[in-house]
C-alpha cells in the first residue's frame, strides 16, 4: 500500500469513527443536560467536529493533490514507483506492514496473557515465565543468563512490592492450589 | 518569608535530600541508555512517589529530570547516539573529542554546562515565578479557557510533521480525558458501563502505555535478534589535559554558557518548543558568534557548553508556565504536572496561595538537585559510562516488565494493566503514522481545566458569548488561538501543495 493510500485509509477510518461517535456513541453515553452550564456533551463533541473536520479536510487535499497530480503528469498512468518508494519507508513514515503486525503481536500476546497467568498460576511464577518468553521474543539465547535474570528482577520487584510499598501483589504471590505455599 | 525559610528548611530534610539525590542518580543513569528519556523516565517513577510526601515525590521527579538531560549527554559523546533528544547537538562535538580519546574530558564539560544552565533557569524560575504568579491570580476563566485553548493548539505541532494530525491527535486526547464522571451533572460519561471507568482513565497508565511501552515497541524492531550491546567509540586517556577541563578552557566558554543558557530559558519559557530547539539554536548561535567556527563540528569544548547548557536551562524555565498558569509546555513538565495532580494539588497561580511552603520547599528542591548533579556527574562519571553498555536483550525485558507492575502499582488495579497495554498499542500506532503522542497527552491532562473553565465562562456569562469581548486578555489570546490554527492550516496546505 502506498503512502497516500495508507493516509487516506487512516483518514477515512478517522472520519467514520468521528461520524460514530457524534451520531451514536457521544449521545448514548453521554448524560442528559442538567438545565443549566454547558451540555454534557458540548466538549466530546466539539474534540470530535475538530477531529472530523481535520480528517476530511485531509481527505479533500489528499484527492485534490492525487488529481493535480494525475493531470500534471499529462496522461502517463499513476506512477507505481513512487509507491513502491514509500511502501519502503523512505520518507520517514513508515508503515504497519504485516511484518511489523507481527512484532507487535510477540509482545503484545505475552503482555496480555501475563495479566490472566496471575490469577492462575500466581504472582511470582507467571511473572518469571513472562520474563523468561520476553527475554527470547526480544532475543536473549543463553538460557542461564535469562533465568537469573527473571529470577532477580521478579525477586526485587516482589520484595518492593510487599515490603517497600506494601501493595498486595495481583492474584496470589503462588498458585492457591499449591498447598506448599499456603 | 516565613514560608520560604520553612520551605527551605523541608527540603534540606534528610528525607528529602536522599529522594532528591537518588532522583538525580537515576535520571542521569536512564538519560544515559539511548531510547529511554526523561519523560519516559518519570512516567515510570510517577506510581512510585504515591508512597512519598510531596515534596520528595515532586523533588525526586525533578531529580530524575535533571539527571536525564545530563545523562543524555552520556551516549552522545560516547557511542555518538543521543540518549535523549536535546542531546543530538552533543554528538557533534562530543563524539570526534571520545574518537581523539578524550571522552572524558568532554563529559566532564558537558556537566559543568549542563549545571550551569539548569542553575541558572532555576534561579530565575525562584525570582520571577512568585511574582508572576501573583499577576496570573487576575486571570479569570474566560482568560485561563482562552490560555488552555492556545496552548493546545501550539502544542498540536510538537512530535509530528502535520498540525492536522497534531490536533486530530489532540482531539482524541481531550475525547480520553473526558471518560468519567461528568462534572457538572456527577454522571458517568463515555465509560460505555465499564464500571471501572467511572472515576476516568488514570494519568499513569495512559502515559506509561504512550510514553514508555509504545517507546520500547518501536525500539525493539531495532534490535531483536540482534543483542543491542553498544561499545564505546573507545577507552579513556589518562593524560590529565586529556581528562580534567582546565579553568582556563571553561573561562573561554563562560560567554557561550551564558548566551545559551538565555537562549534555554527563552525557548524554555514559551509552551511547544522543547529542549531540542533549544540546544540546536544556541548551537547554531555559538557558532556563528565564535572566532573559530571550523573547529565546530570537530570536538570543540564550545560546542558542547553550547548544547548543554542550552538543553538544560530549559528544565528550569518551562516550570515557570506551569507554576504561573497551570500550563506544560513540554511533555516532562505534563509528567510532573500530573505527579502535582496525584497529590492533590492543581497547578498555577493559586498553588504559591494555597501551598506556599510546599512551592519553596520544591525550588529548594531544585536547587539542591543542581548540586547533587554536580556531584554525581563528578564523582560517578565513569561507572554512568557503563550504563551506555547495558545490552538490549537484558534492559528491555526488565522496562516492559516495570512498565506493566508500574502501571498496576498505581491503583493496585489490573484494569490499569489492560489501560496501559491498549494505551501502548495506541501509541505504537501514533509513532508510526506521525499522529502526536504529545498533544495527545497534554490534550487528556488539560482537558479538566479547559471543561472546568467552559462551565464557569457559560454559567457566569449565561450564555452570552460576547464576554470575551469584554475580556480584552481573553479576546487576544482567542484571536491567537484562531491564527495559530489558521497559519498551520495554510503552510501545511502549501507544503504539500
Amino acid at each position: 500500500m502506498s503512502r497516500v493510500k495508507t493516509e487516506t485509509a487512516i483518514y477515512a477510518a478517522i472520519a467514520l469513527a468521528g461520524i460514530a461517535l457524534l451520531v451514536w456513541i457521544i449521545p448514548a453515553y453521554t448524560p442528559p443536560y442538567p438545565g443549566y452550564g454547558a451540555p454534557p456533551a458540548l466538549v466530546p463533541n466539539v474534540a470530535v467536529g475538530l477531529m472530523l473536520f481535520m480528517a476530511v479536510l485531509e481527505l479533500i487535499r489528499t484527492g485534490i493533490a492525487q488529481r493535480w497530480g494525475r493531470r500534471s503528469r499529462t496522461g502517463a498512468p499513476p506512477s507505481t514507483t513512487a509507491g513502491a518508494a514509500d511502501a519502503e519507508g523512505s520518507d520517514g513514515f513508515t508503515q504497519a506492514g504485516q511484518a511489523k503486525l507481527g512484532h507487535l503481536f510477540r509482545f503484545i500476546v505475552p503482555c496480555g496473557l501475563l495479566v490472566p497467568a496471575w490469577n492462575w498460576i500466581g504472582f511470582i511464577p507467571a511473572s518469571l515465565l513472562f520474563l523468561l518468553v520476553i527475554q527470547y521474543v526480544v532475543g536473549q539465547r543463553r538460557p542461564i543468563a535469562s533465568v537469573l535474570l527473571a529470577l532477580v528482577v521478579v525477586a526485587v520487584i516482589y520484595a518492593a512490592m510487599r515490603y517497600g510499598f506494601n501493595v498486595p501483589v495481583p492474584g496470589n504471590a503462588f498458585p492457591e492450589y499449591l498447598p506448599l505455599w499456603k | 518569608m516565613e514560608m520560604m525559610i520553612a520551605g527551605a528548611l523541608d527540603s534540606l530534610s534528610p528525607i528529602s535530600l536522599f529522594f532528591v539525590f537518588t532522583g538525580v542518580a537515576i535520571g542521569v543513569g536512564i538519560g544515559a541508555i539511548p531510547g529511554v528519556n526523561g519523560p519516559m523516565a518519570i512516567a515510570l517513577f510517577i506510581p512510585v512517589t504515591y508512597y512519598m510526601s510531596p515534596l520528595a515525590a515532586i523533588g525526586f521527579l525533578v531529580g530524575v529530570n535533571k539527571g536525564a538531560f545530563f545523562g543524555g549527554a552520556i551516549s552522545a559523546v560516547l557511542l555518538r547516539t543521543p540518549g535523549t533528544p536535546e542531546a543530538a547537538a552533543t554528538t557533534w562535538d562530543g563524539y570526534p573529542l571520545t574518537s581523539q580519546g578524550k571522552g572524558e574530558k568532554a563529559l566532564r564539560m558537558a556537566l559543568y554546562s549542563s549545571v550551569a544552565g539548569d542553575f541558572f533557569s532555576t534561579l530565575l524560575l525562584v525570582v520571577i515565578a512568585a511574582p508572576l504568579a501573583a499577576v496570573a491570580l487576575y486571570m479569570g476563566p474566560p482568560e485561563m479557557f482562552a490560555l488552555i485553548s492556545l496552548a493546545l493548539t501550539v502544542i498540536a505541532g510538537i512530535g509530528t510533521q502535520s498540525i492536522s494530525r497534531g490536533l486530530i491527535a489532540a482531539s482524541l486526547g481531550l475525547l480520553a480525558g473526558m471518560i468519567g464522571t461528568e462534572p457538572v451533572t456527577a454522571l458517568p460519561r463515555l465509560t460505555f458501563d465499564v464500571y471501572q471507568l467511572d472515576s476516568g482513565l488514570s494519568l499513569i497508565p495512559v502515559a506509561i502505555g504512550l510514553l514508555a511501552f509504545s517507546e520500547i515497541l518501536v525500539h525493539l524492531e531495532r534490535h531483536v535478534g540482534k543483542g543491542g550491546h553498544q561499545e564505546s567509540a573507545t577507552t579513556f586517556s589518562d593524560k590529565p589535559e586529556d581528562r580534567f577541563v582546565s579553568f582556563k578552557e571553561f573561562a573561554a566558554s563562560l560567554k557561550t554558557l551564558f548566551r545559551s543558557s538565555l537562549i534555554g530559558v527563552g525557548v524554555g519559557a514559551m509552551p511547544g518548543l522543547g529542549a531540542p530547539v533549544a540546544s540546536f539554536l544556541a548551537y547554531d548561535q555559538a557558532q556563528k558568534r565564535s572566532t573559530h567556527p571550523k573547529e565546530f563540528g570537530k570536538g570543540r569544548l564550545e560546542g558542547i557548553a553550547a548544547s548543554e547548557s542550552a538543553n538544560s536551562s530549559v528544565v528550569g524555565a518551562s516550570l515557570i508556565p506551569l507554576f504561573v498558569l497551570g500550563i506544560p509546555g513540554n511533555l516532562a513538565v505534563a509528567m510532573l504536572m500530573g505527579a502535582f495532580m496525584i497529590h492533590g494539588m492543581m497547578p498555577g497561580p493559586l498553588l504559591f496561595e494555597e501551598n506556599a511552603q510546599l512551592m519553596y520547599g520544591i525550588f529548594g528542591s531544585l536547587i539542591i538537585a543542581s548540586v547533587f548533579l554536580l556531584l554525581i556527574g563528578r564523582f560517578g562519571l565513569r561507572l554512568f559510562c557503563k550504563a551506555v553498555e547495558i545490552p538490549a536483550v537484558v534492559l528491555y525485558p526488565i522496562v516492559i516488565f516495570t512498565c506493566i507492575v508500574g502501571s498496576y502499582l498505581g491503583q493496585s488495579s489490573v484494569f490499569d494493566v489492560v489501560i496501559m497495554l491498549t494505551f501502548g498499542v495506541i501509541g505504537y500506532f501514533m509513532r508510526k503514522f506521525d499522529f502526536s503522542y504529545v498533544a495527545f497527552l497534554i490534550g487528556f491532562i488539560l482537558v479538566p481545566e479547559w471543561e472546568r473553565a467552559l462551565q464557569q465562562v457559560v454559567i457566569s456569562s449565561q450564555y452570552d458569548p460576547f464576554l470575551f469581548f469584554t475580556r480584552p486578555v481573553a479576546m487576544v489570546l482567542m484571536l491567537l488561538t484562531f491564527f495559530v490554527v489558521i497559519k498551520a492550516f495554510i503552510s501545511s496546505m502549501r507544503s504539500k501543495g
